[in-house]
């Protein structure tokens, strides 16, 4: 039987320490994610992941509800994603991969997929990084939260506390931006 | 290269983007609108293009393959047979102290009692067996004369208890306290049940609790009127007692003060007759 995230709260909150495991599989991999693509360092992003899910694990009591259990971790980590930036003095940096190691890329690649296409596929994702790192930190969270979480603008705006219109125009300013990065790149590639 | 201008009438960036996404948050006959925009506008058409491009791309970033294996720290979750009692609601908690209380005053053994020997109020752990040996252990007595003074010293003890006293076992709120354990422990054991088990989906719990919280809250109250029409119950009685008492020892005064005053009627008759004795004697004498 799957249980639903509220149901795994009102068990944790009731000490079952099992039922927030669960909560923590489910959601550790979209945590991770949201802190790398907005911290851009994978050390730190496993740091911020971690320390959301304390802080949840803590604050867990005091959950009532009145937001859904993934937004209400999303802000914690936004937050703490928002600290480090702070703490860091300086805009968070997507680092490329170190030089790529053929024969570890071989090891994962897929089938049917031949090395060329790998490393071209590796290669478009280092450069995706490099033009996510450029955004201002509101237009990476907006185009991070819509395109990797698929939230709704709505559900943007209430994580963020700012206008609907104010996320629909980061959204586009964001877009924006690496759409003329993401040209100059394929120009330079042709 | 040519720009081509867009006569879009709304925030096209906004309109832009609603478009691009097309969350469900959008409303119909905005869309509609954007959508005939579109058909006939080569700029919005060609952005639209350009950014579904870059979604696409997008797409293709992921992050490095996280290296943990997060769970709840165990540290900072205590076991569960370490919180038991945190399985327990706070409501069961609060009416166990109460039971608990309600048990200690029973072991305790109040008794109030008016007598010859004055009011007697008495608590102590003790037993039948040892309330009829005078002189019993552990146990406190404040005794007050017929003045309502309270003289602190202490009594004899055996003296004060009376077949009739009431003891806990026949205590009229024992009935409420026993039924209250049996309903907590029933409740207890259904919550360790559903606990353990895991079983029990939560808003049926939530109701669960509810309704218990209601009936316990119910038996409470119950309990506590029956209570306090006992205690009312035993203050009339007491002062019943009292008044009594206070009757008796007057009629026992009265007696007593006809008894000196018939006493000494009595004795003035004799003294009179024996003076009367002492004339008629002395004035034989004084004839002779």
């Amino acid at each position: 039987m799957t249980w639903t995230d509220e149901e795994l709260v009102a068990r944790s909150i009731g000490g079952d320490s099992d039922s927030f495991n669960e909560l923590v599989l489910r959601w550790e991999r979209p945590i991770y994610a949201l802190a790398y693509r907005t911290i851009g360092r994978e050390e730190d992003a496993r740091d911020v992941c971690q320390e959301t899910f304390l802080r949840a694990f803590r604050a867990l009591p005091g959950f009532r509800g009145q937001a859904k259990f993934s937004s209400w971790l999303y802000r914690i980590a936004l937050n703490l994603c928002r600290d480090w930036v702070r703490r860091e003095r300086r805009t968070p940096v997507v680092q490329p991969p170190e030089d790529v190691d053929l024969m570890e890329l071989a090891a994962a690649a897929e089938p049917s997929e031949s090395i060329e296409d790998l490393v071209a596929r590796k290669d478009l994702a280092r450069v995706v990084e490099r033009a996510m790192a450029l955004l201002p930190e509101e237009q990476r969270t907006a185009i991070v939260l819509k395109e990797y979480h698929g939230l709704t603008f709505q559900e943007i705006a209430e994580l963020v506390g700012c206008p609907l219109s104010t996320v629909k125009t980061r959204l586009y300013q964001g877009l924006t931006v690496l759409r003329r990065e993401l040209a100059k790149n394929n120009k330079a590639t042709l | 290269m040519t720009t081509s201008l867009c006569g879009y009438p709304g925030d096209r960036d906004e309109a832009l983007v609603t478009y691009l996404y097309d969350d469900g948050g959008a409303d119909a006959g905005e869309r509609a609108l954007f959508d005939a925009h579109v058909e006939s506008c080569a700029r919005c058409r060609d952005d639209l293009d350009a950014l579904r491009g870059v979604r696409t791309q997008l797409a293709r970033w992921s992050p490095p393959e996280p290296k943990f294996g997060m769970a709840a720290p165990q540290s900072a979750i205590r076991s569960p047979q370490s919180v038991w009692w945190r399985a327990v609601p706070a409501w069961a908690q609060v009416a166990a102290a109460l039971l608990f209380v309600g048990i200690s005053a029973g072991i305790a053994n109040l008794d109030v009692r008016y007598d010859q020997s004055g009011l007697s109020v008495r608590t102590g752990w003790r037993s039948p067996a040892r309330d009829a040996r005078p002189g019993g252990q552990g146990s406190l007595n404040v005794v007050q004369g017929p003045a309502g003074v309270a003289q602190g010293s202490p009594m004899t003890r055996g003296s004060a208890v009376a077949p009739g006293t009431a003891s806990s076992a026949s205590a009229p709120w024992r009935a409420d306290l026993v039924a209250l354990e049996r309903q907590l422990r029933t409740e207890f054991r259904s919550t360790q049940t559903s606990a353990a088990a895991s079983a029990q989906p939560q808003p049926a719990r939530t109701i669960g609790d509810a309704e218990v919280i209601r009936r316990v809250r119910a038996l409470l109250d119950e309990s506590e009127k029956r209570q306090q029409s006992e205690l009312a119950l035993r203050v009339a009685e007491v002062m019943r007692e009292v008044n009594a008492q206070r009757q008796a020892d007057l009629v026992k005064i009265d007696r007593t003060l006809g008894t000196v005053q018939n006493n000494l009627g009595v004795e003035v008759l004799k003294n009179r007759q024996q003076l009367n004795q002492m004339n008629l004697l002395y004035r034989a004498s004084q004839r002779q």
